[in-house]
């Protein structure tokens, strides 16, 4: 999560661009777009700058809605955790993989970098990493923001992490 | 509710991964003009390379206004890193004071009652070609929003300017 200060900042460039000030805009997008891309990339992959892009088109085209300027970055974040799911369903290039076939301890396709390891994972399974381990999120949070249960998110977050501690102390 | 990681949960951020996903100037543009109501983006590919195009764009006291429609002068009155301030005068005679942002393939001005957003990126699908796209128009005082008449007429007619100025239309 950004600081106070970026915080503060970027509080006060919604409210100017909400007066109509399109520099404020300018100057607030060049805050956001690292934040959407630190949780569009993890999730959609090659499909991140789509990801980023679509995320960022929803939060301008809505920006004059945001009734509390203070709750930016949690608006940010739930529109980026599903624009990224649904960018890289949409590509082409997610074919999730059974978690099940992801390579064991001793495949020598542990060798592959771990961006290889986590691009096997859906969508899903990443968003909820993200979530939990970049952003932070408790369970109830992340399962809040992705509209599932409890259970499923923190199953979710135990095979991903397990799929993916396998890969790094390999 | 308490998630206790691994041991063996990476301790360490994720090296390198995931690559960024940052916006090119293309996507910023169509990202603020989400932003903008009744503004509307007009691409065009054009058959030359970036560095040929992003020169004309930077050039706020001499190509700039003879690729906008009804401007007269432009005249560069300030530079300060990418901010820059410009003094306009329109074909009718009136006078404009613009703020804006230049960057590499990049400018964005506003004036009290216009807006000009203009960015031009590499080709993804054709080498040595340019995507440029134009946003822009007669703002509303108070909102983030263009009168939506003739937005795209004027779009088509910078890029077709700009076509004709570089003598290879795409």
């Amino acid at each position: 999560m950004p600081d106070d200060a970026n915080r503060d900042r970027a509080i006060r460039l919604v409210v100017a661009a909400q007066r109509g000030d399109t520099l404020a805009m300018h100057e607030l997008l060049d805050v956001l777009t690292p934040y959407a891309g630190r949780i569009c990339a993890p999730i959609a992959l090659a499909d991140g700058p789509d990801a980023v892009q679509e995320t960022l088109v929803a939060v301008f085209r809505s920006l004059h809605s945001l009734k509390e300027p203070a709750a930016l970055y949690g608006w940010v974040r739930a529109i980026a955790c599903r624009e990224a799911v649904r960018v890289a369903r949409r590509g082409s290039r997610s074919v999730p993989a059974d978690l099940a076939t992801l390579p064991q301890r001793g495949d020598p396709e542990l060798a592959a970098d771990i961006g290889d390891v986590l691009a096997r994972l859906s969508p899903e399974h990443r968003a909820v990493l993200v979530l939990r381990d970049v952003e932070g999120l408790d369970e109830r949070a992340a399962a809040a923001l992705l509209g599932l249960r409890v259970g499923t998110v923190k199953s979710r977050l135990s095979r991903a992490r397990d799929s993916f501690r396998k890969a790094w102390t390999s | 509710m308490t998630d206790t990681p691994s041991p063996q949960w990476p301790d360490t951020p994720l090296p390198q991964w995931p690559p960024t996903a940052p916006l090119d100037p293309v996507r910023r543009l169509r990202v603020l003009a989400a932003g903008v109501s009744g503004a509307r983006v007009t691409t065009r590919e054009i058959a030359v390379p970036c560095a040929e195009v992003e020169p004309l764009l930077a050039d706020v006291d001499g190509e700039l206004a003879l690729l906008v429609p009804d401007m007269r002068r432009l005249r560069l009155t300030r530079a300060d890193g990418d901010r820059v301030e410009a003094v306009a005068r329109s074909r009718f005679g009136m006078h404009a004071r613009f703020h804006g942002v230049r960057r590499p393939g990049w400018l964005w001005l506003q004036s009290r009652f216009v807006l000009i957003g203009i960015a031009a990126t590499p080709s993804a699908a054709r080498p040595g070609h340019t995507l440029v796209a134009f946003t822009g128009g007669v703002r509303v005082p108070g909102r983030a929003a263009l009168v939506p008449v003739g937005v795209g007429r004027a779009g088509r007619k910078v890029l077709d300017r700009l076509d004709a100025r570089l003598g290879r239309p795409g």
